[in-house]
């Protein structure tokens, strides 16, 4: 590769580096803003403050290892993670859960989905400066952390899946319990999505900032909520019908707006969805045997092949491709495809336009998961020669 | 655009208690079954060394049973995993793959001590000692 276009900066601008220490979450991302005036003409997108070599170690170790690592990537996609990987497992070691496993796995992921919409949106009103809502939207937050630790044992990281199922089961006071949690706080978010959507502060904060066309969503392969909040219906919940999701009845959200305002809409609606989908869980959770897998009796050799599964995380899309060569206990080559890797890095001509206190909404509204995107570092040393990568050759596409 | 009513909200919270707790004078509540600190009976494990193998973290290693307690018979290599707590990562990856379930698992979660803690005390407190 060469370089192509060197994008010249013009003199007049400023350069204001937003973070790395707090762009708009309290992760390490640094976004170099040029802004002429308070107009933001350029955008860089400088990541690597928080690069773990997950692949790498994930390659050190052990399959069954591994399992625990993919959950630590992100502390708030955590059984997402666990579950692709698991799932690419059971694909190349041809394992089918039983209906009750895979019911399971669905209300632990729909749980961590409720949590995770919550943080985002609780953060998005900190970050217009609404602090008592984000107070307000954190407690009630706790009562999803609440059923999550009654269903996998611990608040955030749940370690909830296992090859041929998941490592927990539930009885009836849990069910009773969990059903009880998710009933009161369905209510709660009925609430906080109006407030979201008749507040001045928060709409005039969010109403036409961020605008991402859908044609721009889908040449810069933007996924999650950031594509449906520009009406681009993608979802590999209904697409692939993994796991339980095609016994268990749900609506792929989906808004026109395109805009800030429009991507917390869709996770308000989602929450609700997902709420939905756990009661439901609850109600219908089979009872065709065990869930629970004997971990001594799985295999420690996992037969030849590749596989790639992928699931719906709470930001989007998420692959795994796993590579066994059949010999060592170890995988071959593990690849994580995150969704903020697409939407962060991606959207950088997102925020051209904006005046420059509307940058952290823009980045917010993206949901940004800055371990989970900390995984790619591109590589391509020649023979004496150096080069530098330009942000079209980086985003491909606008600058 | 009308207001939502977060006044009634604000002077509902007024009246109540905080929703925070004072932690380490007050307890978090927590679940019984919740992922807490996890430590080998020694009277059934075999020092077979699979929980170290298996460990995600490299939290255990496998250790000599010190001078002054009873080695139980099952035991030819007379070794125990010592976890150490502050690696671990409470996946209980090692209870669950343990041959002879030798584990004892508990909700004990407050573990954020200045001195390296591990599972020495817990372990061997389930051997009797042997006086010499």
């Amino acid at each position: 590769m060469t370089v192509t276009k060197v994008v010249e900066i013009p003199l007049v601008t400023t350069e204001v580096p937003i973070g790395p220490q707090h762009p708009a979450l309290h992760e390490p991302l640094l976004l170099k803003v040029y802004a002429d005036g308070e107009e933001v003409v350029k955008v860089e997108v400088n990541t690597g403050y928080n690069h773990r070599g997950v692949e790498k170690l994930c390659e050190k170790n052990t399959f069954y290892r591994d399992i625990f690592i993919a959950g630590r990537v992100c502390g708030i996609c955590n059984t997402v993670h666990a579950d692709c990987y698991v799932r690419a497992l059971e694909y190349l070691l041809d394992i089918k859960p039983n209906n009750r496993a895979r019911y399971l796995r669905v209300l632990a992921m729909e749980l961590e989905r409720i949590h995770s919409h919550m943080i985002i949106n609780a953060i998005m009103a900190e970050i217009v400066g609404f602090e008592t809502l984000f107070m307000q939207i954190m407690l009630d937050r706790e009562r999803v952390m609440k059923a999550k630790e009654i269903l996998t044992g611990n608040r955030v990281l749940g370690d909830y899946m296992m090859v041929g199922g998941v490592r927990r089961d539930i009885d009836e006071v849990k069910r009773a319990r969990i059903k009880d949690l998710l009933v009161k706080l369905k209510p709660r978010v009925e609430f906080y999505k109006k407030v979201f959507e008749e507040d001045e502060t928060i709409v005039k904060r969010l109403v036409n900032i961020g605008v991402l066309k859908p044609v721009d969503v889908t040449s810069h392969s933007l996924v999650g909520p950031t594509a449906r909040g520009s009406g681009v219906r993608i979802d590999s919940r209904a697409s692939d019908k993994y796991d339980a999701y095609d016994e268990i009845p749900f609506n792929v959200i989906t808004r026109t707006e395109c805009d800030s305002w429009a991507r917390m809409m869709v996770r308000w609606d989602e929450t609700l969805e997902a709420l939905n989908m756990c009661l439901y869980v609850l109600e219908k959770l089979p009872a065709d045997g065990n869930p629970v897998p004997d971990e001594k009796r799985l295999p420690r050799i996992i037969p030849q092949g590749e596989s790639y599964a992928r699931v719906e995380a709470q930001r989007g899309e998420l692959t795994y491709y796993v590579m066994s060569d059949g010999k060592s206990t170890s995988p071959f080559r593990v690849k994580i495809r995150t969704p903020s890797f697409n939407n962060i890095i991606n959207s950088a001509f997102m925020y051209i336009g904006l005046s420059l206190a509307d940058v952290p909404v823009a980045l917010t509204s993206l949901d940004p998961c800055i371990s989970c995107m900390e995984r790619v570092t591109v590589i391509d040393l020649e023979k004496n020669t150096k080069y530098k990568l330009t942000i079209k050759e980086l985003a491909g596409g606008k600058v | 655009m009308r207001r939502p009513k977060l006044l009634e909200l604000v002077l509902q919270n007024l009246l109540r208690k905080p929703a925070t707790i004072q932690y380490p004078r007050e307890k978090t509540p927590i679940e019984e079954d919740s992922r807490g600190v996890q430590y080998a009976d020694l009277t059934k494990c075999t020092g077979c060394t699979l929980c170290a193998l298996e460990c995600p973290a490299d939290a255990i290693k496998m250790v000599p049973i010190p001078q002054g307690y009873e080695i139980p018979a099952k035991n030819p290599k007379r070794i125990y995993p010592l976890i150490d707590y502050l690696k671990c990562v409470f996946c209980y990856r090692c209870v669950k793959v343990c041959p002879v379930n030798a584990y004892i698992v508990t909700s004990k979660y407050d573990i954020a001590v200045p001195v390296q803690i591990n599972s020495e005390e817990y372990s061997l407190s389930t051997v009797k000692k042997v006086s010499e």
